[in-house]
């Protein structure tokens, strides 16, 4: 294996993107505060914001009804999903111009691990302006970089000078950067952990250095190797060239919270089938079915099977899932769908068993 | 209440009775035990409402009562006395002290009026059967019962009396079991009854003496069977078996006779780069061999040939090895005779001579 600090990444994060795309198609957006996402009298949610936006604290994930609240002159925007897809394919293509190695985390962000190009000298700097400057170029849009020699560094540094930020973090002055860092930025500490951290006085990268391996362990269970490693500025993940699909999940949350069984069952064949569809568009198959319910005071539960054969349009699995739930009782104001145990459509189709009573 | 018993006579009834009560319980009573002294006799009750199990012990030293304690603590205490320790138990109001030598414990009881009635319909059908003949029709069948399939009444087993003649079958509709044998006695009636999955597992194991004889009555509902000083209530499927008889009105091909272990030994291996979920492995038959091949995504590849004889047309068929091997497995006999249907739609395993069993397994369609 490569030596930790042999390696050049560079994570690259698109600027606000989906708002970026609706300012750069239409000019009547351009420096105002623009919100994609639900509708602030639904019970939408921001899914991005320009910059004009967060300078009043509106950030994704913010109900848009308090985005509304914080900005009334925000312009509220249905998302275009095509059109941000149809930017996100420009942008990877560039990406491929520069590394042959690239894991691409979500439609607008993305690892290149440039340890062995031979492009602009070799040099991770000048990859990652040249794949900035290109993406101004080609797709219109702005893109910030950060450059290290692990994947945990190079995503923290793109979002050290945002927007239209670079910023290197060197062999030298990783473990130095993660001590000072504050443990809720670490890579796979969310607010739990956080908050766990917090009751042990742990703050900072450098309270976590303080720990042994064996404390952590005690502590953390599994993910302790992974802290320890990281509080260190090491982080041995390679860059994922072929992630696969491990999940095709679907959701909706209602205007209004709805009650009737029948009226739920309808809704989740019609989630189902949609994540059906969106698996077979990436030509998969699935073997597990998971229900998500929330129920109107947030409380939320999921209902899973694993089938031996591949799912279909599965109603009758769908009423056992949500049979020992509280629909009917109590109301509900989210359903999703998530499909796993994903299988090639031609293997799963390939190793068909026939059932002595069912036909296909 | 109280009582003296030998931990020998106790434990093995407390064991039985413990297996049924499940460990996450809605109602806190039911995972206590029932213990109830009366008539000389100490009768002890355990049940998940699906499944009941009474044990019935004779005893000399007692004052009659009722109590009920939890199981798993009372199991633990008895197994871990000495073999052979004088375990004696007394009431004192709201616990239960259980003494033996030098060891004390003292257990938080609930009272007896609180320990739900298992409800039984009455059971109108019964018939004998001895228990080693149970236990091997069971052995046979159960391990193609369906496990939380929605076809719910395929978690269970089908038992069919038919006057003197008994039929018991399990399908997960990838593959099915059927046992058939007569009773020692007629009938008279004709009954097909629903077995759930865990009531068909909880009694299987508590046939393990083969000489006893059972008394087993039943209804469409429920079904009583008194093991010795056991009795085993359960709730019955609602539900009509789906009819698997078709399978049996086709023309087949010939039979391939193989030796069991050289077809076991060969599935194992070619099945090692088999795809990991399906298992599939490909026979292609011709009338002096059966090769055994199959492929995995990493596309490694593994191929067994095995000389066989066989009167009839080549033929390709794919299966999933793991079923062919647990048929296969449960075999008696050395020999192991697969005859394929004529549209190969399904697979025939069973002995060379008349058994009382037969498997069938079906294909994956390739």
């Amino acid at each position: 294996m490569t030596q930790e600090h042999h390696r050049k990444i560079i994570h690259i994060d698109m600027d606000a993107f989906f708002a970026a795309v609706e300012q750069r198609d239409c000019p009547a957006y351009r420096n105002r505060p623009i919100i994609v996402g639900g509708s602030p009298d639904a019970r939408g949610v921001v899914a991005t914001c320009s910059y004009e936006a967060r300078r009043y604290g509106i950030h994704s994930a913010m109900p848009s009804a308090r985005a509304y609240q914080l900005c009334p002159d925000a312009i509220f925007i249905k998302p275009r999903f095509d059109a941000y897809k149809e930017a996100s394919v420009q942008i990877r293509k560039i990406f491929a111009d520069y590394s042959e190695l690239v894991e691409p985390l979500s439609l607008d962000e993305a690892y290149l691990d440039v340890s062995n190009a031979s492009v602009l000298q070799g040099s991770a700097t000048l990859i990652a302006k040249a794949v900035k400057e290109k993406i101004k170029q080609d797709v219109g849009l702005i893109a910030s970089a950060g450059v290290s020699y692990n994947k945990f560094l190079a995503k923290l540094a793109s979002d050290m000078d945002k927007p239209d930020g670079f910023y290197l973090i060197t062999p030298q002055q990783g473990p130095e950067f993660a001590e000072k860092l504050s443990v809720s930025k670490f890579h796979g500490i969310g607010k739990v952990t956080a908050g766990k951290m917090q009751a042990l006085g742990i703050k900072t990268g450098k309270d976590l250095r303080r720990l042994s391996l064996l404390s952590l362990q005690q502590h953390f269970g599994k993910s302790a190797a992974h802290y320890y490693h990281i509080c260190r500025g090491i982080d041995h993940r390679p860059v994922n060239g072929n992630r696969t699909t491990k999940s095709v999940g679907v959701e909706t949350t209602f205007q209004q919270d709805i009650t009737s069984r029948q009226e739920i069952l309808g809704y989740l064949q019609e989630l189902l089938e949609k994540a059906l569809q969106r698996a077979a568009d990436k030509q998969l198959v699935a073997y597990t079915l998971t229900v998500k319910i929330k129920y109107h005071n947030f409380i939320q539960i999921t209902r899973s099977r694993t089938l031996p054969y591949m799912i279909t349009k599965a109603d009758e699995l769908l009423e056992e899932l949500i049979k020992n739930t509280d629909i009917g009782k109590s109301s509900v104001r989210l359903l999703g769908i998530t499909l796993s145990s994903l299988e090639n459509k031609q293997t799963g189709i390939r190793f068909q068993q026939t059932d002595l009573f069912r036909d296909y | 209440m109280k009582f003296i018993i030998n931990r020998e006579e106790i434990l093995t009834p407390l064991q039985q009775i413990v297996s049924v009560i499940e460990k996450r319980q809605t109602m806190p009573i039911l995972s206590n035990v029932l213990i109830v002294i009366e008539d000389d006799q100490l009768i002890l009750t355990g049940t998940d409402l699906e499944i009941q199990i009474i044990a019935k012990i004779d005893i000399k030293l007692a004052t009659p009562g009722s109590i009920t304690v939890p199981a798993r603590k009372f199991l633990d205490i008895c197994r871990l006395l000495p073999n052979g320790a004088e375990i004696k138990f007394e009431q004192h109001d709201d616990k239960v002290k259980i003494l033996s030598n030098r060891s004390r414990f003292s257990l938080s009881c609930l009272p007896a009026d609180n320990y739900p009635e298992f409800s039984e319909s009455e059971l109108e059908n019964h018939f004998f059967i001895n228990a080693g003949k149970l236990k091997k029709a069971l052995d046979k069948t159960v391990f193609c019962m369906a496990n939380q399939d929605v076809r719910y009444y395929l978690n269970g087993l089908l038992l069919n009396i038919s006057n003197s003649k008994i039929k018991l079958v399990a399908s997960d509709g990838h593959r099915l079991s059927i046992y058939e044998d007569s009773l020692d006695q007629g009938t008279g009636y004709e009954a097909r009854i629903i077995f759930p999955r865990k009531a068909v597992l909880e009694l299987s194991r508590l046939l393990d003496d083969a000489d006893a004889e059972l008394k087993i009555e039943f209804s469409s509902n429920n079904i009583r069977i008194f093991i010795k000083n056991l009795i085993f209530s359960a709730k019955l499927v609602d539900s009509k078996y789906p009819d698997f008889g078709k399978v049996f009105q086709q023309e087949f091909f010939n039979p391939i006779h193989i030796q069991k272990l050289v077809l076991k030994d060969a599935l194992t291996r070619v099945a090692i780069l088999s795809n990991e979920k399906f298992k599939g492995v490909t026979l292609d038959i011709t009338p002096d061999s059966l090769r055994i091949s199959t492929h995995n995504p990493e596309h490694d590849e593994a191929e067994e040939e095995l000389i066989i004889e066989y009167a009839g047309e080549p033929l390709s068929i794919a299966f999933n090895a793991q079923y062919l091997l647990d048929a296969v497995a449960n075999l008696d006999s050395e020999l192991a005779v697969l005859t394929i249907a004529s549209n190969s739609s399904s697979c025939f395993i069973d002995e060379p001579t008349e058994c009382v069993y037969k498997f069938i397994v079906m294909p994956m369609r390739l």
